[in-house]
């Protein structure tokens, strides 16, 4: 079964079509690229996975279940801003999430946190913002989730912490489950990348797996996109 | 579920709320002392009198802001929790949109029955000396024989304290109401909260007024006229609850649904 599958998705924000009949399969163990420009309807299709958003017409499944309480279960999802709790600290947030999610790997989070000498009981309003960035990270892929959910991961941080973002990424992720990275920064991810999606003013452009797209076209993911989304 | 957001909940403001009622406790504490100073033998210092007269300035003025700070902190906590980027964490966690409102409202309520608990405790603070405790003492053993004496005065403390718990969950709820309202629009969220608040009370005062004047057309009045002290008491507190219920519920049902189909966080 797949893990998402939107079937003519269509949400508006008053006259503005934010998405647009949306058709997305999404199969388990695969790492997506959903990539489109600024304003292309990428946080839009990932709040509305998450429940954070309704649908205004098509359906949206997880798992074969409408967003709700079960499928929050096995969703883990990096928002694109930092918003975690900044009275916590970082051991607190470990035991917040434990309780929340029988999926959070405790000692993975904290082996995480150790490699970047972030102390448990440093408290997150006293952590730089790069750092709560990673901290956020961590806590979403300390869990083995069926299915990542990560709204610009990479988006203004630098080269440094990018390398640092992906590796985490890909070393710690549930292997059977599928990854969705939402992000304009294409050369970055594009060797992570098994399949991509390509999304623009609401709608899909193009969706095919990775390889394809460099077989078929000659050309790299990033130099694809860069034609598609000729200004 | 409900029972991990409580704790969670608890935590989160009671780490805001136990320092502010330390505080009180503690300006009580010196307040006293200072009484005390002021007025014993001898003259006392102009700068000691400057400083003791801020330090009651100090317990009068808290005395009076505890109650609006903690309806502040609570409100404050709902809408950056539940509201801003906390947000994408709590709404994103595994329980439902019930048991989100339910932990707000409880703890909401639970720390207004403690500032009111504070602010007794900082009058006896305050004005603690042997005799008067004794005095106080004396007042309240005198108070509590007389309702043994008296046929279900005890009952109708029960009953107030009970009134005055919904109230505090229904007051809660009609902040969540506006704030949930309010920041459903993209701009001017805290001026809109504030004008949805006043739309629910005056609703509310409309509600009241409406029932009110059907008892009346029903000649329930003349009913209730007749009635016994005790009988007119149980129907008022019935219908008082009654009227906090309706309210409650419909500002439950506002806020569960702009939290589940309206939220549009920053």
């Amino acid at each position: 079964m797949a893990v998402l599958t939107c079937r003519g998705l269509t949400k508006k924000f008053g006259s503005t079509v934010a998405l647009d009949g949306v058709d997305i399969t999404v199969e388990p163990g695969r790492i997506v690229g959903l990539l489109g420009p600024n304003g292309s309807g990428k946080t839009t299709l990932i709040k509305l996975t998450n429940g954070l958003l309704q649908p205004g017409a098509g359906e949206i499944l997880i798992d074969g279940k409408k967003p709700g309480v079960e499928t929050k279960r096995i969703v883990s999802y990096l928002p694109e801003r930092s918003c975690l709790p900044d009275w916590m600290t970082a051991g607190e947030l470990m035991g917040f999430y434990k309780d929340f999610y029988a999926d959070f790997d405790r000692d993975a989070a904290a082996g995480m946190l150790s490699r970047l000498s972030i102390e448990e009981k440093q408290k997150i309003k006293h952590m730089s913002k790069g750092t709560r960035e990673k901290v956020q990270l961590i806590m979403v892929m300390a869990r083995r989730a069926g299915l990542y959910l990560l709204d610009e991961p990479i988006g203004g941080v630098d080269p440094a912490a990018r390398d640092y973002i992906l590796n985490t990424i890909i070393s710690s992720y549930n292997p059977s489950a599928s990854v969705i990275i939402s992000t304009h920064l294409i050369a970055d991810v594009e060797k992570v990348l098994d399949d991509v999606i390509f999304i623009s003013c609401g709608k899909i452009m193009l969706a095919a797996p990775a390889e394809d797209i460099r077989e078929q076209r000659g050309k790299s993911v990033d130099e694809v996109f860069r034609e598609v989304f000729k200004c | 579920m409900l029972g991990k957001l409580l704790k969670h909940e608890l935590r989160a403001t009671a780490h805001t709320m136990l320092p502010i009622f330390g505080v009180m406790l503690l300006v009580s504490a010196l307040a006293n002392v200072c009484a005390r100073l002021m007025n014993g033998p001898g003259n006392t210092p102009v700068v000691l009198t400057i400083i003791f007269t801020l330090v009651v300035i100090l317990f009068g003025v808290g005395l009076f802001a505890i109650g609006l700070v903690t309806v502040f902190i609570m409100v404050r906590r709902f809408r950056d929790n539940l509201l801003r980027d906390e947000g994408y964490i709590m709404h994103t966690l595994p329980v439902s949109v019930h048991a989100q409102i339910w932990s707000k409202v409880l703890v909401s309520s639970l720390w207004y029955a403690a500032s009111s608990v504070i602010m007794v405790l900082s009058v006896l603070l305050v004005s603690w000396d042997v005799d008067t405790i004794m005095e106080i003492g004396n007042v309240a053993g005198r108070i509590i024989r007389a309702m043994t004496r008296e046929d279900h005065v005890a009952e109708m403390i029960a009953e107030v304290l009970a009134l005055l718990a919904l109230g505090s969950l229904v007051t809660s709820l009609s902040f969540d109401a506006a704030l949930s309202i309010g920041h459903a629009f993209a701009k001017n969220k805290m001026a809109l909260s504030v004008l949805a608040f006043v739309g629910l009370l005056i609703l509310g005062e409309v509600f009241t007024y409406y029932m009110a004047s059907l008892a009346g057309d029903i000649g329930s009045l003349e009913t209730f006229a007749s009635l016994t002290f005790i009988k007119g008491w149980r129907v008022t507190c019935v219908a008082g609850a009654g009227l906090m219920l309706v309210m409650g519920g419909a500002c439950y049902g506002i806020t569960a649904f702009f939290l589940k189909r309206k939220l549009n966080l920053e």
